[in-house]
């Protein structure tokens, strides 16, 4: 399989900052961005969406961490 | 205060005088000595430094890979060339493509500095077994017409990574065989004497390597011959 083209990585990144869009519009409520999420799915190969869903995850945590809203006794606690 | 001890010390005339040229003469050529001492020890380490710059320039970091043309290219190939050298994968999803555009940006604007010695941008492939040289023809020419990708045998690249102390490890292939290779990620300035010189982490700005480089080649003196 030949790597994505700047074209459709371009794509790509357009889809995935839809769809991320959608959901920090929606507090990440993935059910009212479905639309945008097959869009997300249909421009970028499999594997990307897997790390790109795993980034933002990364990056909303680091967002609440930098707020100072990360508790770790209770995230702890959790899981 | 500073103006008493003045008034005091003028009554005791000559005989003072004397004494201080004496001691000022004689201080002097114990400083003297020390400084010319410091010197030679400093020559000394400098030579020595220099030694083992050579050395290192000569050995280490050293490859031996394919351009994306076919063509065989060794780190002696770039001597007299400022090099910025990158590590990533063509399948790779945000963080080399933004890297690699940051480090032709820095070329660019170097390049449209006049005076300034041409920069030659590397691509190295932590990835040999997809990137082969059509995987590389086809990725580099969306990025700079001179940027250079470079792949070689899975222990080439094992090689030149282990003397750049670049981390690679491919994850797990999934249906459509494609996997995600994790790296470390930085951009080395190599000087023209290929000696590993500077390394700019994900957070530098392509305005803040460009300053950086033009600082090293304002300071660069070959330590080769």
């Amino acid at each position: 399989m030949a790597a994505p083209t700047m074209k459709e990585r371009q794509a790509c990144w357009g889809a995935r900052d839809e769809y991320w869009k959608c959901l920090d519009e929606n507090t990440e409520d993935a059910s009212k961005c479905k639309k945008l999420r097959s869009s997300f799915e249909s421009s970028c190969p499999q594997q990307w969406i897997k790390y790109f869903d795993k980034r933002r995850d990364y990056l909303k945590f680091k967002e609440k961490f930098e707020a100072g809203d990360f508790q770790p006794s209770k995230m702890t606690a959790k899981s | 205060g500073p103006a008493d001890t003045g008034r005091q010390g003028q009554p005791q005339g000559p005989g003072l005088r004397t004494r201080l040229l004496v001691t000022a003469l004689v201080g002097a050529g114990l400083g003297g000595a020390w400084l010319a001492l410091r010197a030679e020890k400093e020559r000394g380490r400098q030579q020595q430094r220099t030694e083992a710059l050579r050395q290192a320039a000569v050995g280490q970091g050293d490859f031996s890979l394919l351009d994306h043309r076919g063509r065989v290219r060794c780190k002696a190939d770039f001597r007299g060339q400022w090099v910025l050298l990158y590590f990533g994968f063509t399948h790779c999803p945000d963080i080399c493509p933004d890297e690699l555009e940051k480090l032709v940006q820095v070329v660019r604007q170097l390049e449209a500095e006049p005076g300034l010695p041409p920069v030659q941008p590397l691509f190295i492939t932590v990835d040999p077994e997809r990137d082969t040289v059509a995987a590389m023809a086809r990725y580099v020419q969306d990025f700079h017409p001179r940027l250079l990708g470079l792949t070689g045998s899975a222990e080439q690249i094992a090689q030149v990574s282990r003397s750049y102390r670049v981390y690679y490890s491919a994850g797990p292939k999934d249906e459509d065989q494609d996997y995600i290779v994790d790296h470390s990620i930085a951009i080395y300035l190599l000087s023209p004497d290929g000696l590993f010189t500077d390394y700019y982490s994900r957070a530098r700005s392509a305005e803040q390597i460009t300053d950086s480089v033009r600082r090293h080649m304002a300071a660069f003196r070959s330590v080769l011959r």
